[in-house]
């Protein structure tokens, strides 16, 4: 890894913990000397961590109960046998 | 033996309340995963029906070599992939001309983005940005980016449910997170440097 592109292309992999003890280190020893890759990095893990947050698992009552009858009706009892 | 598998064994006995134990325990993070892969709420629905029907027909078939909610998310990928490769082709892959665009933008950076807290980033008009932003991308790089930060799946478990190896997982991850935060970064950048924030500030 010689540029910052070439840097920044690790962040993601990185972030995953996808790298070497030795890799990690020359990425870290970049991040310290360069601050706009140093920013990059860090938008970088924010997108990461505020998309885990920002999508709730959210069920409308009306589909839950639509899904609900819709098994009943296709698959209870002998209606699917295995 | 987990609590899935042991509903599994009560399933293929003939037990439908155990099914419906997996149902409740699994169809919210569904139902999320179809309505990011397909964007519209109606279709996710019906999918999701079709997911969890496949999936009760299947069950015998499931050999335990993966864990119950990868090979779960695996039917719910291929049923919506399914759909879109059917009814819209184009919206599957990057075409070339964006793919090249997302590289020469890569190293787009500024500090508004990072120096925004963490309850205004996931306020109401945060979050909207962030599924703006997530919804633009093209299928295939929505949903790896959805299985791995939204769903908490490991690389290799992503590359299960996508039937794609861990390098092209990786790719596509990459290209994903970073258009995202692209996206998002130009957003706090206009909105820090428009005439009302400059007034208040």
């Amino acid at each position: 890894m010689k540029t910052c592109k070439e840097f920044c292309d690790c962040l993601s992999d990185y972030l995953d913990g996808e790298m070497g003890e030795d890799q990690c280190r020359i990425i870290e020893d970049h991040l310290d000397r360069c601050p706009p890759c140093q920013l990059i990095y860090q938008s970088l893990a924010t997108t990461v961590e505020i998309c885990g947050k920002a999508i709730q698992p959210e069920i409308p009552d009306e589909v839950r109960e639509k899904l609900r009858r819709f098994l009943r009706e296709h698959c209870a009892g002998d209606k699917c046998e295995f | 033996m987990d609590a899935d598998r042991e509903n599994i064994e009560k399933i293929l006995k003939g037990d439908y309340d155990a099914f419906e134990a997996l149902v409740e325990k699994y169809q919210g993070r569904i139902y999320r995963h179809l309505r990011k892969m397909v964007k519209d709420n109606h279709l996710a629905q019906d999918l999701l029906q079709e997911t969890f029907f496949s999936a009760y027909k299947g069950l015998p078939g499931f050999t335990g070599s993966s864990s119950f909610s990868t090979w779960l998310f695996r039917i719910a990928t291929n049923t919506a992939l399914m759909h879109l490769r059917k009814n819209r082709p184009d919206s599957i892959e990057y075409d070339d001309e964006i793919r090249n665009q997302t590289d020469t933008h890569l190293t787009l950076a500024s500090p508004e983005f990072v120096n925004t807290p963490l309850e205004i980033l996931l306020s109401n008009e945060g979050r909207k940005k962030i599924e703006k932003a997530i919804d633009e991308l093209p299928a295939l790089y929505r949903s790896v980016m959805v299985l791995r930060d939204v769903e908490g799946f490991s690389l290799e478990e992503v590359s299960r449910i996508m039937d794609s190896s861990v390098a092209a997982v990786k790719s596509r991850l990459h290209r994903a997170r970073n258009s995202v935060r692209e996206a998002l970064m130009s957003y706090y950048m206009e909105k820090d440097l428009s005439p009302d924030r400059r007034r208040a500030s």
